[in-house]
């Protein structure tokens, strides 16, 4: 029945048409405003054409209300398909286009500019997506995806048809930059920043900079060793002048928006004073010179997370000796404040048992996230044993254990009696490509090629060791990788193509049995060894989710972060002025890690050199006759831009902070008196929409 | 609901139960009695029909026999439990699966129409199922606090197994796979063992605990040499662990291990005689029956090495 209703008002629509083209000429002066819209339908080559009849979209339209004008082309985002837009608009006397096509966040800047070079307000323009929202999902129903083409037609004319002109404002930039996370994603993008001549704050949750990165003994495929060729860039941004670096430091609050982002940073208490503070305190030649004579006297002993909890530490401690900040760090949590630590440190007074954590404002324009990642919880997956058996550890443990500033300087050996190794299994895959819903869908990407790396230490290491490889697939896709695997095989690495099912404990010798289906030779195997390494996968670090979300960050459904494109904008994010880079975006290895680093700093620096961004006008407008202040509207603004002001004669009014604004509707869609007009969305556009879709019919 | 009379369920018997080891279900009437749960008879009920037979060969028949039998306790208006881990695959898996699939249950709601009533058999059309009820195995009754829990067990126990080392072995069907399952850990679950306990045996771990018996799956019918070969192994590790005795929760597998033992004694030379016994017929021991109640002599491994240490 509505079929056949919106048959009858389609036919209508027609012969409204035919009358109108005869009479038009009459009809126009008595009403100068009267909608002329024009619409270009986009084949896409086959993208579109290949599942929507086209032309008979163009038809479809033609009969449409308001619709002056319709065409369709091969690529209407081609200087030519421009040009036709342009043309049409003179042409016609158009006062909006539409343009059905792909999804507006690829082309709809490049349709804004054309319906401008017509001369029309760019924001007359409304884009309608028949192509990842209709071709791409309705390959085999060419009828019904027309017919589906038709209504997003339809919807967009109407909608067209009450457009207004808008003007984007711009706002000036702050000229300098956030980068949360201190690896070596967050260095390099600080120190690119820093060498821009941007003044850079550099925070880091933990005591010291470095990240994952200073944990590796060595990297691939050039065996450099991983400190050697970091703490040169740990100097650099410890020593940058245009870097105020802020360790110990997390994310509490961010408000506003690109080019004047309001930071509130948490400075943990940390004990300790640097030596800036204490002579800020007004305490001469003091605070801490990490001499290190708190350490022993202090009588706490704790495992040493940077050491994969394999080493103690104290209740007073650094990491590792080459830390950045060189600044001792109070755990608060396990501290027994004896004060033994603060008569060791005598006239630096560096120590001070009572600091509380404190806030710091501050003002940026961009913003760089490099939160990097965690290792997954490997004894999720009950079958490897990881904390059943001491002989199972996982690959960041195993890295602790060959490096020669690890807690057995560099001599691997059995958790559970200390002996040197002699058949070592490498679990690839350890809760990376997993679809049980216990591991990760995804590849974690730099696991093969380090586990290639820890057979060839072994090797080179222990004599008469042989690493066995349990793999899936070998991926070593990056620069000279390919070569590297070929030169593990040759060294005598064992590879063993299968996925691991289970591995048992001997309880005698506390040797591991692997289990697993050798898929070379097609027989189960049972492997013993006297030690298996889980390449355990990664996954996004404790704190992304709470931080991502201070900056309106989205995540991909794995909890990554959600880049802007995954291929064309890699390095930025929907919050316009923040970027993303290393292993929070996704899994990816050192070589990949610094260079995405290094496209978000320039990406992060532009605004900043370029001084002022310009805004999308889609805020919202108070309209004050309607407006009965009733301030519902300002609570439930999630980006604080809204308030309330007294008028003249008392009356309290609406007053939006256009620059806040993002145009989520939210003020808009709540509003008791309708006071409050969307611009690009405003209600009668909106309206329009729905009774285009509903009161229409694509027959 | 029935709090103060305890817990009411459908008693499901499978087969291998009641024609090869009638202790098991001696022992499920009279022990759950004493922990609250009383357990009442389906009358008509089948087969489960057995999931590695059945499934392998036909899915539609297995799921149309398993959903007569779920139907007969909805009637009854009662949960079911039962004793038999492949009794447990097929009716707890069709269970969950008809509930939560439309067409699948209308495919074998067409299908039931047309099977006669078990308590009228001259009727027809009274069939249908509907996914009211749940379905558990009695072990997982057992060891559930809001049920009956270790506890109450270990108070209603008069003879205690003081000074036994038992095996447990849990049988694949019970809990994999892991996604179709509720009952926890698939790699080194100590529920039963806690049960073990409570009856003051001493549970003990062995090698590959997680290992098949041999014989599910249609294995034991399809190539009964390579069954015996699973099954060996198993006995091997059983047999390093010391224990005096195996137990499981389910038929089959005791059948694997008891009557496999006799097998593998013709095919294979070795005679283990490690005595098997299901948890129901050691809840029994425990609870006092005698072992002419729990008819402990039908088993093909005799149990009397262990029997002696206990009474």
């Amino acid at each position: 029945m509505a079929e056949a209703k919106g048959k009858a008002k389609a036919k209508e629509t027609k012969e409204a048409r035919e009358t109108k083209e005869t009479k038009a000429p009459a009809a126009s002066p008595a009403a100068p405003q009267k909608a002329r819209i024009g619409v270009f339908v986009c084949h896409c080559g086959t993208n579109i054409a290949g599942s929507i009849d086209v032309k008979g979209v163009v038809e479809y339209a033609k009969t449409l209300p308001d619709v002056a004008y319709a065409e369709d082309y091969q690529y209407v985002c081609s200087t030519p398909g421009q040009k036709i837009i342009e043309k049409a608009i003179k042409e016609k006397k158009l006062t909006g286009t539409v343009v059905a096509a792909c999804s507006p966040r690829l082309h709809e800047p490049t349709f804004r500019r054309a319906t401008a070079e017509g001369g029309l307000n760019p924001f007359r323009f409304e884009m309608a997506n028949i192509r990842e929202q209709n071709a791409w999902v309705h390959m085999h129903d060419k009828e019904s995806a027309t017919d589906k083409a038709k209504d997003a037609v339809r919807i967009a004319v109407a909608k067209a048809a009450l457009l207004q002109d808008l003007t984007p404002k711009s706002v000036t930039v702050e000229k300098t930059a956030l980068v949360v996370g201190a690896g070596i994603a967050g260095m390099q993008a600080a120190l690119d920043l820093a060498n821009a001549g941007i003044k850079t704050y550099l925070v880091e949750k933990l005591p010291t900079i470095g990240g994952r990165m200073s944990q590796l003994d060595k990297t691939f495929p050039t065996l450099d060793c991983s400190q050697c060729i970091l703490t040169p860039k740990m100097v650099d941004v410890g020593r940058a002048p245009n870097i105020n670096l802020m360790t110990y430091t997390e994310v509490d609050a961010v408000e506003g928006f690109i080019g004047n982002f309001d930071v509130t940073l948490r400075k943990k208490a940390r004990g300790v004073l640097s030596t800036d503070e204490a002579e800020a305190k007004g305490i001469v030649g003091g605070g801490c010179n990490g001499c290190g004579d708190c350490e022993p006297v202090c009588p706490v002993i704790k495992p040493n997370p940077f050491e994969m909890g394999m080493k103690p530490r104290k209740a007073i401690y650094i990491y590792h000796p080459q830390v950045v900040p060189l600044l001792y760090t109070v755990d608060f949590d396990t501290c027994i404040k004896c004060g033994l630590c603060v008569t060791a440190c005598g006239e630096k007074k560096a120590i001070d048992l009572e600091m509380k954590d404190e806030l710091v404002k501050l003002k940026v324009g961009t913003v760089v996230l490099a939160l990097g990642y965690d290792i997954f919880p490997v004894e999720k997956k009950r079958e490897w044993g990881y904390q059943q058996f001491e002989n199972v550890v996982t690959s960041l443990e195993f890295e602790r254990l060959i490096c020669a500033s690890g807690p057995t300087g560099g001599h691997l050996i059995r958790p559970s009696d200390g002996q040197t190794p002699k058949r070592v299994a490498f679990v690839l895959c350890a809760g990376s490509r997993d679809n049980t819903g216990i591991g990760k869908p995804y590849c974690s990407r730099f696991c093969c090629m380090y586990s290639l790396k820890h057979a060839h230490q072994i090797i080179e290491k222990i004599p008469g060791v042989i690493p066995y490889i349990m793999y899936m697939d070998i991926r070593s896709f990056g620069k000279m990788y390919e070569e590297f695997y070929y030169r593990i095989q040759d060294e005598g690495a064992k590879f063993i193509r299968g996925r691991v099912a289970n591995i048992l404990e001997d309880k005698a010798t506390k040797n591991l049995h692997v289990y697993a289906e050798d898929t070379m030779l097609n027989r189960p195997i049972d492997l013993e060894v006297d030690m298996v390494v889980l390449a355990a996968a990664v996954q996004p670090a404790s704190d992304t989710d709470r931080t991502r979300k201070l900056f309106g960050v989205s995540c991909s459904q794995d909890g990554w972060l959600l880049e802007a494109h995954p291929k064309l904008n890699p390095c930025g994010t929907t919050t316009a002025g923040v970027f993303v880079a290393g292993v929070c975006q996704g899994p990816k290895d050192i070589p990949d890690t610094v260079a995405q680093a290094e496209g978000a700093a320039s990406a992060a620096s532009i605004p900043i050199h370029i001084g002022k961004v310009e805004l999308e006008p889609y805020f919202a407008q108070c309209i004050e006759e309607k407006c009965a202040g009733c301030g519902m509207c300002v609570n439930l603004c999630p980006y604080s831009a809204l308030s309330l002001v007294e008028k003249e004669g008392g009356k309290k009014v609406m007053q939006v902070t256009e620059a806040k604004c993002k145009g989520c509707g939210t003020c808009g869609g709540f509003c008791p008196g309708g006071a409050i007009w969307m611009q690009h969305f405003a209600t009668p556009q909106v309206v329009a929409q729905i009774d285009a879709f509903l009161t229409g019919g694509a027959k | 609901m029935a709090e103060a009379k305890g817990h009411d369920y459908a008693l499901f018997l499978g087969c291998i139960a009641p024609n090869r080891y009638p202790g098991c279900e001696a022992s499920a009437i009279k022990c759950s009695r004493k922990l609250g749960i009383n357990l009442h008879d389906m009358k008509g009920a089948s087969c489960c029909p057995a999931p590695g037979a059945f499934g392998s060969i036909d899915l539609n028949v297995w799921y149309a026999m398993a959903a007569r039998n779920v139907v007969i306790a909805e009637k009854m208006g009662m949960d079911i439990a039962l004793e038999c881990n492949g009794c447990y695959k097929s009716i707890y898996e069709v269970n969950e699966k008809l509930k939560h699939h439309d067409e699948l249950r209308d495919m074998v709601n067409e299908v039931l129409k047309t099977v006669p009533d078990p308590t009228d058999p001259t009727k027809k059309g009274t069939m249908e199922f509907k996914g009211t009820i749940d379905v558990f195995h009695l072990v997982e009754l057992y060891a559930d606090p809001k049920i009956c829990g270790p506890d109450k067990i270990r108070e209603n126990v008069v003879r205690p197994l003081t000074g036994t080392r038992i095996g447990v072995h849990y049988g694949c069907h019970l809990i994999k796979p892991k996604k179709e399952r509720h009952l926890g850990d698939t790699e080194n679950p100590m529920w039963i063992e806690e049960l073990v306990a409570a009856l003051g045996a001493e549970p003990v771990q062995y090698r590959k605990k997680m290992q098949c018996c041999g014989a599910g799956g249609g294995v034991r019918g399809y190539d009964l040499v390579h069954a015996l070969d699973i099954t060996n192994e198993k006995l091997i590790n059983l047999h390093e662990a010391k224990v005096d005795a195996v137990t499981e929760s389910c038929p089959f597998c005791q059948l694997q291990f008891d009557r496999g033992q006799i097998e593998i004694k013709e095919k294979f030379g070795k005679m283990w005689g490690l005595p098997v016994l299901h948890f129901n017929e050691l809840l029994g021991l425990a609870f006092g029956m005698s072992p002419a109640e729990l008819a402990l002599d039908m088993h093909a491994i005799p149990v009397d090495p262990f029997l002696k240490k206990i009474l």
